[in-house]
């Protein structure tokens, strides 16, 4: 049995690219792979960009206002709920501008909202006043290169 | 016979044609009759389908968050619940009310809906410890809560033409009490008649006649609404007829809740300025500074006495005539048994409880005028007027009154009645604009002097110049020379740039230039290269007002208003991040749907290492340089900022950040003439008064791990040790670290 992975091929027709299950052959054969290819294409679903799971950062260990804001954020974040995510985080900003998780979680929600450009900066403004945490270093870097990708 | 029967069919014909000529004239009354209930049909279909009234957009300050360890005193909290309608009360509060025990506030809130969630209504105790909240406590379940959000404060509306402004209620929010005491006084038979009462009519009419004068009236409930909504307040049997047929066709058309409704929406009960008040709820707010729901029996009796006229009984202007008028009301209630005797003879005795002085009309014109400008590229002035559209600011009302109370203090100290003032105060973090006045006279709505006055900004465009040259390679460092210069112009005139006390001051480090303000060290470097760095910079925050550049823009000749300083000084205080300045964050319809909603925007610009080094130097200015008055007079606490004077001392200019806020103060005349202040004279005094109200947090340089600190010595660049004479502390991109040793005076 040859199994021939077809994952992420790109359908000329609807101009994307297109998840496929792995189709398995008793033996090669080159042609009628090729038509599989080609016939099947076109039939997958949409390819979503990696789910990025949002969950609390371990260096923040803070409490009061500001992390209770987080709280609600990744909860808004993990029901879909974008807008009410970025009103949680924004709030969040304005108590303590300088907080570099409430950026790196901003920056998050916009990356799921597939709005790239303001993961972008918002990355780069949690990176300005990250003071050295490992982890939240590691998740900005993570997510910087992304946001970058898409 | 014939000429008997002759005259019989002669008259037969004749009434036949009398018949006939009645009967046509019968169909051509009808015709018209019909025509015309057609056309008041159709001016009730205009006004009823759609929006029935044209409702003011209100503009909404921030929501105040409060949680332990906000730095908030009581009096501030006090003064935000004041501007709100929330009511002090001695007794336990009950929603919309607050008291003051101890060192707590005891508060019931009202449910608010924000577009993320829907604030409940709580009943919390906020404690203070000074200047800052300890706990806060709901009440209602003892749980110490670690975040509440006020709803925020109505700080303005925008009117429609007509000057008319209400707030709407639903038949549902309509108090029993008052629809009971309304129809005890001014329609005792509403839910019997048709519109018209025949009655009612026939008992005034012998009333008036009587008494030879008009006594007594006998339009319904549905007749006094027709006359306001479709009708003229003239006298004429032709307006009455017109106000019965409509007061018909309403009855027809709509139930009786509906009617009363528009009844109590549409009743005009005050005149403040040239705003019309209309509607019980609006009446409710500006008379006794609290919602409808709220009210007493004998508060809303006063605003049923109110209907009968206006103006005559205005509690305010004339309280004997209204307090009568008020008893009557009452007298008439306790006859109809809504209320007993006893309570009767309780609340007669009750004062009139209104405020002794409207609140003013869009108090803080300068910010309103500001949001309606960034408004109008998105909503036209009609819709501003009618939609009824609630527009959520930053703006921060503690902030606006110490800047208010500032600014007066700080002109105090200068002797000139026609000098003017505009100052901006925003969130540099976050491009939030928190408070604004467009003139000395805050409450003044008029020319908006911080939005539209183009002034040069002088000196104020060196942090910027500072920040190219140190892209170009400089440090702070780097030496130059405080030495005359010639420049041949464009046009072949030759240019003698000065500085401001004509004097020279021969080689010294680049940030001894800045801090002192010298123009001509800064002029030398910007003609070899820092101009064209300087033009591509404004560029970036379209502060470039004309492609032509010239040398004279080195010295800050280019025109700008406090707004667009502010923003120039925004990328400078928030280290190169662009954040667009602004008075809207949010606009929803008036069910609550999100039209509009402004994100915190953040670009990153410029570099941030080379940014931190232009705040170093703007530390050095307020602590020895040309604002050395900040040392004075806030002693170790750390801020940065940078004065500004122009030619003939026309304009004073100073803009300064602390940890948080960015405040930009301008100060000059309308006619441009000198006004004999400098920026450290002027501007900077009235900035120092406005912080000093204001209680802020030193301002911090960020970490940067790419720059390196090193001492040296201010006047020969070298590097030298903590204590010598002319030391300075310095950050340095690693690889431009000076290399000179100075010698420890």
């Amino acid at each position: 049995m040859y199994c021939y992975p077809f994952l992420n091929t790109w359908c000329p027709i609807k101009g994307r690219a297109v998840n496929r299950v792995p189709t398995c052959v008793n033996r090669p054969r080159p042609f009628l792979l090729a038509l599989l290819i080609v016939i099947t294409s076109c039939s997958g679903p949409k390819i979503e960009p990696e789910r990025y799971q949002t969950a609390s950062i371990a260096s923040e260990r803070s409490s009061g206002p500001v992390a209770e804001l987080h709280r609600r954020a990744i909860s808004a974040i993990n029901q879909n709920s974008y807008p009410q995510a970025v009103e949680f985080l924004q709030r969040a900003i304005k108590i303590e501008p300088r907080n570099a998780f409430s950026w790196h979680y901003l920056a998050q929600t916009y990356w799921h909202s597939k709005q790239f450009g303001r993961c972008n900066e918002m990355v780069n403004r949690s990176i300005s006043y990250s003071t050295r945490l490992d982890d939240l270093d590691r998740a900005n870097a993570s997510l910087l290169s992304q946001c970058r990708a898409s | 016979m014939a000429n008997k029967s002759k005259p019989k069919s002669n008259r037969r014909n004749k009434k036949l044609r009398f018949r006939k000529l009645l009967a046509g004239l019968s169909g051509i009354a009808l015709l018209f009759l019909a025509s015309y209930l057609y056309y008041l049909n159709y001016l009730i279909n205009l006004r009823f389908d759609g929006d029935t009234w044209a409702i003011p957009s209100r503009v909404y300050a921030r929501s105040l968050e409060l949680y332990p360890g906000l730095r908030l005193s009581a009096d501030s909290l006090q003064y935000e619940l004041g501007l709100s309608t929330y009511y002090r009360v001695n007794s336990s509060p009950e929603s919309g009310q607050y008291r003051i025990f101890n060192s707590a506030i005891e508060l019931h809130t009202e449910a608010f809906a924000f577009s993320d969630q829907i604030e409940p209504a709580r009943r919390i105790r906020v404690k203070f410890n000074r200047e800052q909240v300890t706990r806060i406590v709901d009440l209602a379940t003892s749980r110490e809560l670690d975040l509440l959000r006020l709803p925020p404060v109505v700080i303005g509306s925008y009117f429609p033409q007509n000057g008319e402004d209400r707030v709407l209620l639903s038949i549902e929010q309509i108090p029993q009490t008052l629809i009971d005491i309304l129809l005890a006084v001014e329609d005792k038979k509403f839910f019997q008649h048709f519109g018209v009462s025949p009655k009612s009519i026939a008992r005034a009419m012998i009333a008036n006649f009587r008494a030879g004068k008009t006594v007594q009236g006998g339009s319904t409930l549905t007749q006094q609404l027709a006359k306001n909504l479709f009708l003229t307040p003239e006298k004429s049997i032709l307006r009455k007829i017109n106000e019965a047929f409509m007061a018909l066709l309403l009855e027809l058309r709509f139930s009786k809740g509906t009617i009363l409704t528009a009844y109590i929406n549409e009743v005009f009960l005050l005149q403040q300025k040239k705003v019309a008040i209309h509607g019980f709820a609006l009446g409710s707010q500006a008379l006794f500074r609290q919602n409808i729901e709220h009210l007493t029996t004998e508060k809303l009796a006063l605003l049923v006495a109110m209907v009968k006229g206006p103006s005559r009984y205005n509690p305010i202007k004339h309280p004997a005539v209204a307090f009568e008028r008020r008893n009557l009301v009452l007298r008439v209630t306790r006859d109809h048994r809504i209320i007993s005797e006893a309570e009767y003879q309780r609340l007669i005795k009750l004062p009139l409880a209104t405020v002794n002085r409207l609140p003013g009309i869009n108090r803080f014109p300068g910010y309103l005028d500001l949001v309606k400008r960034q408004l109008n590229s998105s909503y036209s002035a009609s819709e501003l007027s009618a939609r009824g559209l609630r527009i959520f600011t930053p703006f921060n009302p503690l902030l606006q009154r110490n800047l208010e109370q500032g600014l007066k203090s700080g002109l105090a100290r200068f002797d000139q009645s026609d000098l003017q003032a505009a100052v901006v105060i925003a969130d540099y973090l976050n491009g939030d604009i928190q408070a604004l006045v467009a003139g000395k006279q805050v409450d003044f709505p008029g020319f908006n002097r911080a939005v539209l006055a183009q002034r040069p900004i002088g000196s104020l465009i060196k942090p910027l110049l500072l920040y190219s040259l140190i892209e170009n390679g400089k440090t702070l460092a780097t030496l130059v020379d405080d030495k005359p210069i010639r420049i041949r112009q464009s046009d072949n005139r030759i240019w003698r740039p000065q500085n401001f006390d004509r004097k020279f001051h021969g080689r010294m480090s680049l940030y001894q230039a800045f801090v002192k303000s010298y123009n001509l060290p800064f002029v030398h470097l910007g003609v070899n290269g820092g101009l064209e760095s300087l033009a591509q910079n404004l560029k970036q925050i379209n502060l470039l007002k004309s492609d032509l550049i010239y040398p004279s823009l080195l010295l800050g000749t280019s025109e700008m208003s406090a707004f667009e300083v502010t923003q120039m000084f925004q990328v400078i205080a928030n280290r190169g991040y662009f954040s667009p300045l602004t008075t809207i964050r949010q606009v929803s319809d008036r069910s609550n749907r999100v039209l509009d909603r402004i994100p915190l925007d953040s670009y990153k610009l410029f570099n941030e290492s080379s940014m931190l080094q232009v705040q170093r130097a703007m530390i050095g200015v307020g602590e020895e340089g040309t604002a050395n008055y900040l040392a004075q007079r806030f002693g170790r606490l750390t801020l940065a900022g940078k004065t500004g004077s122009t030619d003939d001392a026309r304009d004073s200019w100073f803009a300064g950040f602390t940890q948080r806020e960015l405040t930009v103060v301008w100060l000059g005349k309308d006619d441009n003439s000198p006004i004999n202040l400098t920026g450290a004279s002027g501007a900077l005094r009235v900035w120092a008064d406005i912080m000093q109200n204001q209680g802020f947090k030193e301002f911090k340089l960020d970490p940067d791990d790419s720059l390196e600190w090193q001492y040296i010595n201010r006047f020969n660049g070298g590097l030298t040790k903590r204590g010598c004479a002319n030391s300075v502390l310095l950050p340095f991109p690693q690889h431009l670290v000076p290399d000179k040793r100075s010698r420890c005076e």
